[in-house]
């Protein structure tokens, strides 16, 4: 017998098609001013709101000390030498959540996935009425059957593995900015 | 592991260094109360435990239905699927895979699942590189050691043994204990590691049936480097770990940081549905005993979704240190799971606990934490080892039944026990003497007194 075959005969009776799912129901917050709410969050998670009527790359730019090698990933991204590193990557979110701070990222393969976390700096830019209140909203919003590989990503990489020190910059970005529009 | 673990020897060489075994209290208590403040800041908190307890209790009634489902999408998605049985199956599959491919380095973001198959000495010893990428595994990896809680795995350790254990692996200087400056050696050290793999291992924190996906949550973002580099990903989960569909991850995610470490999301909470272009993502489904314990007493510890909050509020775990457990997993639920796989080895583990129940209070999916290991109790005092305690607490249970014989008794022993001297009275087989004092017995008896007063 298989190890699958194995598995399965321990659940055989746990096979059969549900007869109900489960559907979370929990009231939940609601914010008045998402906005505020989202900047705290993403404050207190190591990142800064910054807001910019134009999110220009060229804005953008400005508020990094060192200007590197940065990608623009809402423009054609090619020809970055695999494996790199690079020093800003400008990156779209879909939305933000209020309570959590987190903003919604889908590369949808039109950039490499490693850009997210090799890049020492993360520019992520976000439309201010694109913020929902709570990961409740945000799963009723994303369709993942369209999705390769997307992600939730709340501030910079960060550990506090060494005596529960907080210390920014892991392995992923060392600086997370969220540049409302 | 010997027959012989205990749990109170284990503890005693902790708790002889006192300064340190403060220490780790305090830091684990920081933990806790950094859960407490993100917990109070959500009104709905108790709903969410409720509903996680629901989502994830209806799963483990159709567990069949799900991972068969999770299959049949994960296929569809382009991502390959392998059962394993058992540890030894587990990582021979993983072996394989990696072998086919011709992988030498392997980078791994943190998996307890790897841990309790022992997958690293497996691989090293067909000559594979595994490198761990989380900052607290490297630590005790490079240290030879094993993480000693399943959130903070170097939680036992400062950061001056820190700086001594990465001046000598990563060349840091020895003066220097800064966690800063520790932090980014290692991760410039672990850069290169990621750019030289030619394969990544992470674990799984939910696996989504209706979409065919799975999610992985990290801080540190090592489980997304490593899957974005090299073309081969390998993802090892529990049975245990799929939920119906990405809709319940809206109650798991708004649950899992607020309880592990009080931050409400982790920094990163990926969702892996299709293999990068020209990649390959491989997830390998593990039973070792799982099934097994679904239809037991102990089938609602298959929920739990490892936030380690029943560790940091654990009196006992924070003065005893996670190594005392002798276990993958350890603390409340790791004692529970431990004794449900071998009750002789760790039955020591329910009579560490003191049955205060505060992980229940904190459990996010509210496993009955308490109520396992007196259940676990049950089944420890059989094991030859708790001989002595069984037959007296036997006697006991006899003598107490009976009124008459226990007042004569105990007017005896009033006057006796002061008199035995004390190398008879804490004899080897007083195993509830070993740690305490015995208790001089007064002079009269309630009854007495009660009688004297009423007259």
């Amino acid at each position: 017998m298989s190890a699958r075959d194995k598995i399965f005969d321990a659940l055989k009776d746990r096979r059969r098609t549900p007869s109900f799912f489960p559907v979370p129901k929990v009231n939940h917050s609601v914010f008045d001013d998402r906005v505020a709410i989202f900047s705290q969050n993403v404050k207190a998670a190591g990142g800064e709101v910054v807001m910019l009527k134009n999110p220009y790359r060229d804005e953008i730019v400005k508020h990094f000390p060192k200007e590197g090698e940065v990608v623009d990933t809402r423009e054609e991204v090619s020809s970055i030498p695999y494996k790199d590193e690079i020093d800003l990557a400008i990156i779209e979110a879909e939305f933000g959540v209020a309570e959590n701070g987190a903003v919604w990222i889908d590369p949808k393969e039109r950039y490499p996935r490693e850009f997210l976390t090799l890049s020492e700096n993360i520019a992520v830019v976000l439309k201010k009425d694109a913020i929902v209140d709570t990961m409740h909203e945000a799963y009723g919003r994303i369709d993942l059957f369209g999705v390769s590989y997307a992600l939730f990503m709340a501030g910079p990489s960060k550990t506090a593995d060494i005596e529960q020190a907080l210390v920014v910059g892991a392995h992923g970005a060392m600086c997370m900015k969220v540049f409302l529009y | 592991m010997k027959t012989s673990f205990d749990h109170a020897k284990s503890a005693a060489r902790f708790i002889a260094d006192k300064e340190r075994a403060h220490w780790h209290d305090q830091a684990l208590w920081f933990v806790r109360q950094k859960r407490d403040k993100a917990v109070k800041s959500i009104p709905e908190m108790e709903e969410l435990r409720r509903a996680a307890e629901e989502i994830k209790s209806h799963t483990m009634e159709y567990l069949g239905y799900y991972l068969e489902l999770f299959e049949e999408r994960a296929n569809a998605n382009g991502i390959e699927v392998y059962w394993a049985s058992d540890a030894s199956e587990h990582n021979a599959i993983v072996a394989k895979l990696l072998e086919e491919y011709g992988a030498k380095r392997v980078v791994k973001s943190k998996s307890m699942l790897t841990e309790e198959c022992g997958l690293n000495p497996y691989l090293e010893n067909l000559g594979i590189e595994v490198t761990d990428t989380d900052l607290g595994e490297r630590i005790v990896q490079l240290a030879k050691d094993h993480p000693s809680h399943i959130v903070l795995p170097a939680i036992h350790l400062k950061k001056e043994d820190v700086s001594k254990i990465f001046s000598k692996y990563l060349h840091t200087d020895p003066a220097k204990s800064d966690p800063e400056y520790l932090t980014h050696a290692a991760r410039h050290h672990l850069r290169r590691k990621f750019k030289e793999a030619d394969a990544a291992v992470t674990g799984v924190n939910f696996a989504l049936a209706k979409e065919g996906a799975f999610v992985v949550c990290t801080n540190e973002g090592n489980a997304d480097l490593g899957a974005a580099l090299p073309d081969l990903h390998i993802a090892c989960m529990g049975i245990e770990k799929v939920i119906p569909s990405a809709k319940e991850l809206g109650v798991f995610t708004r649950l899992l940081a607020r309880s592990a470490t009080g931050q409400a999301i982790t920094t990163y909470t990926s969702h892996f549905r299709k293999p990068k272009p020209g990649g390959r993502v491989c997830v390998v489904i593990v039973d070792n005993g799982r099934s097994g314990l679904l239809e037991g007493e102990n089938s609602k510890t298959l929920s739990c979704i490892r936030c380690g909050a029943c560790m940091n509020t654990c009196p006992v775990y924070r003065r005893s240190g996670g190594h005392s457990y002798g276990y993958v997993i350890p603390g409340p639920i790791g004692s529970v799971l431990a004794g449900a796989k071998d009750v002789s080895t760790y039955a020591s583990l329910p009579f560490a606990c003191t049955l205060c129940a505060s992980c229940d209070n904190v459990c996010p999916v509210k496993i009955d934490l308490h109520e396992r290991l007196r259940h676990e109790r049950k089944e420890a005092i059989k094991v030859s080892k708790y001989t002595s305690k069984r037959v007296f607490l036997h006697m006991a249970a006899w003598v107490l039944q009976r009124p008459g014989l226990y007042s004569a008794l105990m007017a005896t022993m009033r006057f006796v026990l002061p008199h035995i001297p004390r190398s008879i009275l804490y004899n080897r087989f007083n195993i509830w003497g070993r740690e305490r004092e015995m208790p001089m017995p007064a002079k009269k008896s309630f009854k007495d007194l009660y009688n004297e007063r009423t007259r």
